[in-house]
């Protein structure tokens, strides 16, 4: 149970990022550990204690598993992740072009 | 001229990229790395990894090469219309599969009459060329975002 709370920790250390820092580059690191916060949550959440990988071996015989639904859908979560985060820094970049700074604040003029 | 790199690299005109050091290591760990990320993807059926976790190593290794040597050195290697092109083959590659399986009845059937042994790299009938396929897109498309990021620029704004 312990797990998930430090997930939410985590969670918490990237929203406040998001929140609280001005940099654009920072911001999306936020998001970027809030993506993996919320990856982590779903991968503790099909864990088994003393589970192994469910892949087929000719070695040894498998009796306990973990889950591998939230494994597989963790891993389309990452290829979106991935895309998401390269559409946010090709604005970033539009946006440091147009201003020539990455700090917030002082992107405020509502123009084209 | 773009803004996230540090201007005194611009003046290293003939020999551009990073230092002397960055570079021989490059040259020493690039194709390892290139070899380990085709090993997992022709094992993705017998091992953890597969084509999504190999073709991102794949990519990585020509991103390794990108900074350390400088956009035009990888960009001789593997041009950004090849890289278009590799990314557009993967997805009608896993299509093309897909859609051979109507020749045994349905959707992703496996039409390899011998389905080899178990546990064996010729084995598993289809799943081999998937990962392949997956591998290329997800390689090539990898290293296209990373090489857009870098060239496109917005034309400069006279004021």
């Amino acid at each position: 149970m312990i797990t998930y709370f430090l997930c939410l920790a985590l969670f918490c250390v990237g929203l406040y990022c998001v929140l609280r820092k001005r940099n654009l580059i920072k911001i999306i690191i936020g998001l970027g550990i809030i993506d993996y916060a919320v990856n982590l949550f779903f991968v503790l959440i099909g864990y088994r204690h003393k589970g192994r990988a469910p892949i087929l071996s000719s070695t040894q015989e498998i009796k306990n598993m973990v889950d591998p639904i939230p494994q597989a859908l963790v891993l389309t979560a990452i290829v979106i992740g991935l895309a998401v985060t390269a559409l946010i820094v090709a604005i970033a970049m539009r946006l440091y072009e147009k201003y020539g700074t990455f700090d917030i604040t002082k992107i405020k003029r509502l123009k084209g | 001229m773009n803004p996230l790199i540090p201007k005194n690299q611009n003046t290293l005109k003939p020999n551009p990229g990073m230092t002397l050091i960055v570079k021989v290591v490059t040259r020493l760990t690039v194709g390892l790395i290139l070899l380990f990320g085709i090993y997992i993807v022709l094992h993705g059926h017998l091992s953890p990894g597969g084509g999504f976790a190999g073709g991102v190593i794949i990519a990585l290794s020509f991103i390794h090469l990108t900074l350390a040597f400088g956009k035009d050195f990888a960009l001789r290697k593997l041009s950004e219309s090849k890289a278009s092109l590799l990314e557009s083959l993967g997805a009608i590659m896993f299509l093309t599969i897909a859609t051979l399986g109507f020749l045994g009845g349905y959707f992703f059937y496996n039409f390899f009459i011998s389905k080899g042994k178990p546990f064996n790299l010729f084995s598993a009938g289809i799943i081999p060329l998937c990962n392949i396929a997956i591998c290329l897109k997800v390689g090539a498309g990898l290293f296209a975002i990373f090489l857009v990021l870098i060239l496109f620029r917005l034309p400069e704004k006279k004021e």
